[in-house]
Formats: C-alpha cells, structure tokens, sequence
C-alpha cells in the first residue's frame, strides 16, 4: 500500500509528543509498544503494529536513560519499521530488521538534543545574572524544540523519503537473510531479560529467579500469574524479615 | 528578615504548582553541562518568586538553583519538597546547606529511585504489556497508562513528604525505601525469570535419522528442560555484558549475527 501524507503528519506528530512524555508525564506514549501500536492503527494493521512494538519493547526492557545516558531511540525505530513493513507488505522480522539499526543510528539525534540544550542553559545562566526568572524558566521550554524534533525530523523525513528505497530493497534481500533476521527477532529479547539481570541484584536473590523460570517453563503459568506469585513471595520475606529481626537486634547492626 | 516571615509562607496550592512543573518541566532543559539543574530552577520557581522580592535576592536563588543537578525524575519531588522547606524557614542564609542537601540526596535517591522506578517498575509493567500485546490483545498496549499515572500520585505524596519532613528525609525515608526496594527486586526477578521462557524464541528444527529412528534434537532438549536454549541465550547474553567493554549495542549486534548464522548452519528455524 501507499502511505498517505496525513499519515505521515500524524506520525511525526504523534513522535514529537511521544518523545516529551517521555521526558515528563511518562504515560508511556514513549514506549515502543506504545509506538507500534499507534502506527499500526493509523497505517490500519494494528496486529503488526502490536507485534513490532512488544518485540522491540521486549528487547529494550532493561535499556533505559540512567542518569542521563544515550540509549538507542526505539520509540521512532518501532514507527518506522512498523510503517515500512506495512507500506511493503512485509512481516513482523522484516520490520524488527528495519527498525533495529535505525533506532541504534537515531542514537545521534538523542546526543545532538542534548547538546542542543546547553545552549539554553547558558542563556539561563545569563537571565539569572540579571535575576530574570521568567526569561529563565523560558529558557528551560525552550528544550521542547530540540527534543521533539529529535524524534519528529526522523520519522518524517524515513517517511516521506524512505518507502521507495524499502520497496527497492525487500525486493531484492535474500532468503538467507530474511530467515536469519526472523530467528533473530526471536532470540532478541533475551537483551532485554540480560540487561534487568544486570541491573538488580541476581546474586543476592537468584532463587526467586529460578522460581519464576520453573513457573514460567514447566508449569506454564502466564506472566500476570508470575507477577502475583512474585509479589506474594516478596511480601512474605519482609514480614518474615521484619519478624525475624527482635532477636537479632541485640547484636551488632549489619544492615 | 524574620518580621517578614508571615507572608512568605509556602501554600498547599504552590506544592501543587511545584509538583506539576517538577512533573512536566525537569527534564525539558535537560543538557550535557548541568543535566538537570534548568530544569529543577524551573520546578522549584513559583517558590523562588514567592520569597525573594529583591533583584539581588533572585539572582542568588537562580544562580543557586541552575547548578549541576540530576537524579531520577520521581525521586527529585523529595528533595525539591525538602529544599522548599528549608529556602522557606532560612531563606538563602544557607546557600551551602541548600546545595549540599541537593546535591547529597540526588546520587543514594538516584540510585534507589533507578532500581525501584526504573528498572523494577518497567520489567513488571512492560512484561506483562508486552506478553498481552504479543497475543494480539490491544489491552497490553493500553495497560501501561494505568501504572503510570499511579506513579503521579507517588510523586505529589513525594513532594508533600518531601516539605513536610524537610532536611529529616535524608535519614529516615532512605531507609523505609530500601526496605522496598528489597521486595521490589525479589517480585522483579521472579517475573524476569519467567519472561526468558515466555518471550524469547528459539526452535530447534534439527532431527537426526537413523534407519527407521527419527530423533527431534527439539524433544530431546525439552526432556532434559523446557526453555533450555532460550535460558542459555539469555546466560549468554548476562555473561558477554558483564565484559569489558560490552555494551547493549554490541550485544544488539552480536544477537543479529548469532540468529542469522544459526538459522543457515539449520541450527535454529
């Protein structure tokens, strides 16, 4: 199919706001779950857009900005891949191929925001030598700009720019490939899983983790049923913690 | 200075405000030189203009408040609360205790608020949306929202503790969260555990003949245990990141290569 232009006007909309609720009330438009979906209901396959957006979702779950870092946009990744398979007539694999090296090239345009901003906070630094707070707190949504068009130029340029050289291309990509890009959406979300595995403290408490593996690989018990039992175990080692503690009180304070 | 304390007093109505502008404006500014320092100069300013008539006193104020900041968005409503508690009892007479109740909480909360609001909060929420989503159910891209807009909650209780308890937060409210943190991080592994085997997928399609004798290599793995190439994807993956120099991107980029040169050795399908 051919993408219309309010199509595109309504994504690189919808990208621009996505990006500030990131920043700011976090209701999640930011996602790329969120994102996927989105654009599926706008291009009228919202099954795809589901599917590109949990995968991609799925892969960045422990990638996320900690103090500041650059981490890959996946947000505007998941609009365009899911636009172009859809433009293409492609699959899921298809649009996780496109959507993963262009979310690690938009990688760029986060620093470039970023750096963009410095120059308003100097302004700031200037307004606030004359004790000028309103052109200060001007200055701080002044930022509005250079994030949202980090995300919004992207998509609208991929957009417009981009379908024909994707048409071009699906063309011509070798099976090989193809069928090597869909396993590889497959095993991608164990990023995800690794990076969370990182980040908490697995040495600490890993047998909760083998609990949720049983759970999930032999008894077959859905994530939300997970979740509970997760939240069940968790409350019964503090209260069994907090019952504990009186008779250890007594000694030296290790906590 | 304290005759005219009375009308310097911080309304319930000017928390909100604060509240809302910590929620929207905190990270708008965001830049490599002061990260977050624009962006809390902004949050924290109906407070700034409702103390410090005086051009001279204003100019220390924002000079003060666009310093170096940066910490996780839900935990800066503690400290801006506190510090407004403090900038509404002592004014500016202690730049140095302002700057460095800021500047001491944003790293322990940051590493506190990372984990629990971060990190715990996206691998229970975005899991569970993503497992829905993968379905076809429409609800788990929905879902997201419900959470997230508890979180706003969290964050006006933050900055009204935050006032309430001023400079005392930097003890006795660390602690209360560590505690948290603990069952948040056992509630969050548990679900980790169980999202290897739910989400990441790989088959192995490979069957051995002899004669008569068909052997699946599928079926055999799964006697031994179910899931046991997606778990070893993931261990593999846990142990390259701890390495060196190994980042997401890279690991993005090896995982690419693996699937594909597995999937032509006919070793995944």
């Amino acid at each position: 199919m051919e993408i219309a232009f309010w199509q595109i006007l309504f994504l690189t909309v919808y990208a621009f706001v996505a990006q500030l609720d990131a920043l700011s009330l976090q209701i999640s438009l930011g996602n790329p779950l969120m994102a996927g979906f989105v654009t599926g209901l706008i291009m009228g396959n919202i099954p795809m857009g589901l599917t590109v957006g949990a995968t991609l979702q799925l892969m960045v779950l422990g990638v996320a900005t900690y103090g500041g870092a650059t981490v890959p946009d996946f947000m505007s990744a998941a609009v365009i891949g899911t636009a172009f398979a859809i433009i293409s007539g492609q699959d899921v694999e298809f649009a996780i191929g496109i959507a993963l090296p262009i979310g690690l090239l938009l990688t760029q345009l986060d620093i470039l925001a970023r750096l963009s901003n410095t120059y308003f906070q100097h302004r700031a630094d200037r307004y606030a030598e004359d004790g000028n707070a309103d052109g200060v707190a001007r200055m701080n949504l002044m930022g509005i700009i250079p994030w949202g068009l980090s995300r919004a130029i992207p998509v609208f340029l991929g957009l417009y720019f981009g379908s024909e050289v994707v048409k071009a291309i699906t063309a011509y990509l070798p099976q090989w490939l193809m069928g090597g890009l869909k396993v590889a959406g497959g095993i991608l979300p164990a990023m995800g899983v690794a990076i969370l595995m990182r980040y908490l403290p697995l040495k600490k408490f890993y047998p909760f983790m083998i609990i949720g593996f049983v759970l999930a690989a032999y008894l077959k018990v859905s994530l939300i049923g997970i979740a509970l039992i997760g939240f069940a175990v968790a409350a019964a080692y503090l209260f069994l913690k907090n019952e504990l503690k009186p008779q250890t009180e007594g000694g030296d304070i290790d906590d | 200075m304290t005759d005219a304390k009375v009308e310097k007093k911080v309304t319930k109505r000017d928390l909100v405000s604060v509240f809302w502008r910590t929620i929207l404006g905190l990270q708008m500014g965001w830049n490599y030189e002061k990260m977050q320092g624009l962006g809390y100069c902004f949050a924290i300013m109906p407070i700034l203009k409702k103390l410090y008539k005086s051009k001279e006193e204003m100019t220390r104020a924002l000079k003060l408040h666009l310093q170096f900041f940066n910490t996780t968005p839900a935990m800066a409503h503690l400290i801006v609360g506190a510090d407004i508690a403090m900038e509404e009892e002592y004014g500016l007479a202690n730049e140095d205790t302002i700057s460095g109740i800021k500047t001491g909480l944003m790293g322990p909360f940051a590493g506190i608020g990372d984990t629990v609001f971060v990190a715990i909060y996206r691998t229970i929420v975005f899991s569970v949306a993503s497992y829905m989503a993968l379905q076809g159910n429409v609800i788990g891209a929905l879902i997201p929202v419900i959470p997230a807009i508890a979180i706003w909650w969290v964050r006006y209780e933050f900055t009204i503790i935050g006032y309430e308890q001023g400079r005392r937060i930097a003890v006795g409210f660390a602690n209360q969260l560590k505690q948290l943190t603990e069952g948040a991080a056992i509630l969050g592994l548990t679900v980790i555990g169980g999202l290897a085997p739910a989400v990441v997928k790989a088959n192995v399609p490979l069957v051995f003949k002899s004669g008569e004798v068909e052997l699946k290599v599928q079926d055999m793995l799964n006697n031994i245990m179910p899931s046991m190439v997606p778990m070893a994807i993931v261990l593999l993956s846990y142990w390259l990141l701890g390495r060196k120099g190994f980042n997401s991107t890279k690991l993005i980029i090896f995982l690419l290569v693996l699937g594909v040169v597995l999937y032509n050795l006919k070793i995944l399908g």
